[in-house]
């Protein structure tokens, strides 16, 4: 009887939690006590972070060793490859800058002008075979609001959908309900990045008489009018086209794109903060 | 129970699950992701029985929605249920069978996970159980390899109760 009472009890506590929590993820009194426990927490997943990497370094080590020698015939390919882009791209940067001020275009703030970074590292990983969430080890009294993204030195991994004082979670893109615009910057075609299987993305809403070839890069888009500002400021890296497919009765591309970031490692990371709010 | 094994089973818990949110999440083999909280839960309602298995599953569910920003509740909610069920084995018929932690393990992390699917669907988000089901393998597998130490760790700080001390509903016989 007192067991019985014992798990209807606990059953019933958690459900009011659950009930709560749900209808206000990001605000309310539950959320504050919240945001002071996960500050509480802080330290002692700072701690056990700081006591697994160096294993988890050796483990990579090891684990990158076996795979190194096939990726650096490939590498070095593709190095060549991007030279030879670097140095176009030097030159188009050159002119795009002449042509923006001539056309005063109004793309918003571009990267890195109106942005600092705040650097800062991943404590928590996803806790559920849902949660394709990471928290962060800053928050609100780093300047992290919701909707700040943030990137690796690889690309986009996400945006910030909850903050307390010093911690943040980060919805990665890999979410079933992340949707980012970007843009193909070879083609300069556009579209929206969403989830695809595991860690790979799809570039969506990218109409079939459009082209886009493998390899090609996807960046974020930014805001195009300023009435609508994007989460994303323009050209952070995305991915890179992996296959480009279609059939007779869809009305759009069917794109697949490797992530530049890696979402199995994630560690180092930085929030982008605008300058000016 | 006395005071001391709820102040150590509460560190053990608390122990696995920062480990578990800020280490053994970010360890994917095949799909799968060992779940070091939910062997230590299982441990700790085996030796305790089910009313600190209830209890210490909706603890270490707070602690890793309070952890993880998550929706508070979700996980206390499931290994709640996982800890009193684990707690009832070991009261009734498990208790001074050897294999009792390895079966309770493999079982709880099936329940575990499709428990999750359920509460994540009845809340209405994205829950396909696919990628649930080709993890779920080396899931158990990992998990049975952490059963040995982790349930020894266990056994260690907390000793096995006497028979008399179980508060049993089932007499059994021989």
């Amino acid at each position: 009887m007192v067991r019985r009472a014992v798990l209807g009890s606990l059953v019933l506590v958690a459900l009011a939690l659950l009930t709560i929590s749900f209808r206000s993820p990001t605000s309310g009194a539950l959320h504050d006590a919240q945001g002071y426990g996960a500050t509480v927490l802080r330290p002692f997943q700072v701690a056990a972070e700081r006591v697994a990497r160096p294993f988890r370094d050796v483990y990579g080590y090891f684990s990158g060793l076996a795979s190194a020698k096939a990726e650096n015939k490939k590498l070095r390919l593709e190095l060549h490859k991007w030279q030879a882009v670097a140095n176009a791209n030097l030159a188009g940067a050159r002119r795009a800058g002449e042509l923006e001020g001539l056309m005063h275009f109004e793309a918003g703030p571009s990267y890195p002008k109106n942005y600092r970074a705040v650097n800062t590292s991943i404590i928590s990983y996803p806790s559920g075979p849902f949660a394709q969430q990471v928290t962060i080890d800053a928050g609100s009294s780093s300047g992290i609001r919701d909707g700040t993204p943030v990137i690796t030195q690889d690309g986009l991994i996400g945006r910030v959908t909850n903050t307390s004082s010093h911690t943040a979670v980060v919805t990665l893109l890999t979410d079933a309900d992340s949707a980012v615009p970007a843009r193909d910057t070879t083609h300069n075609v556009t579209g929206l990045i969403r989830h695809g299987q595991g860690t790979s993305l799809i570039l969506d809403l990218v109409s079939k008489e459009l082209k886009v070839t493998k390899g090609d890069l996807i960046v974020t888009q930014g805001t195009v009018d300023k009435r609508y500002p994007d989460f994303y400021p323009y050209g952070i890296p995305i991915g890179q086209v992996q296959s480009v497919g279609t059939s007779d009765i869809a009305s759009y591309l069917s794109i697949q794109v490797a992530p530049l970031a890696h979402f199995d490692s994630l560690d180092a990371v930085a929030a982008l903060i605008p300058k000016k709010r | 129970m006395s005071a001391l094994d709820g102040v150590k089973a509460a560190a053990l818990l608390f122990v696995a699950a920062i480990l578990q949110v800020s280490v053994f999440a970010q360890v994917h083999v095949f799909g799968g992701v060992p779940d070091l909280l939910l062997v230590t839960l299982v441990g700790i309602a085996l030796l305790r029985g089910s009313i600190v298995g209830a209890a210490g599953g909706f603890f270490a569910g707070l602690l890793v929605d309070t952890a993880t920003l998550g929706t508070l509740g979700l996980t206390s909610l499931v290994l709640t249920i996982a800890g009193y069920w684990i707690g009832r084995y070991g009261e009734t018929t498990g208790r001074d069978r050897a294999h009792a932690p390895f079966t309770s393990v493999a079982v709880v992390t099936v329940l575990y996970l499709f428990g999750l699917v359920i509460v994540h669907f009845v809340l209405g988000e994205n829950a396909p159980a696919g990628p649930i089901a080709r993890g779920l393998v080396p899931a158990i597998g990992m998990n049975l390899i952490l059963t040995g130490p982790v349930y020894a760790l266990v056994r260690r700080l907390l000793r096995p109760l006497e028979r008399a001390d179980y508060a049993t509903e089932v007499q059994l016989l021989g």
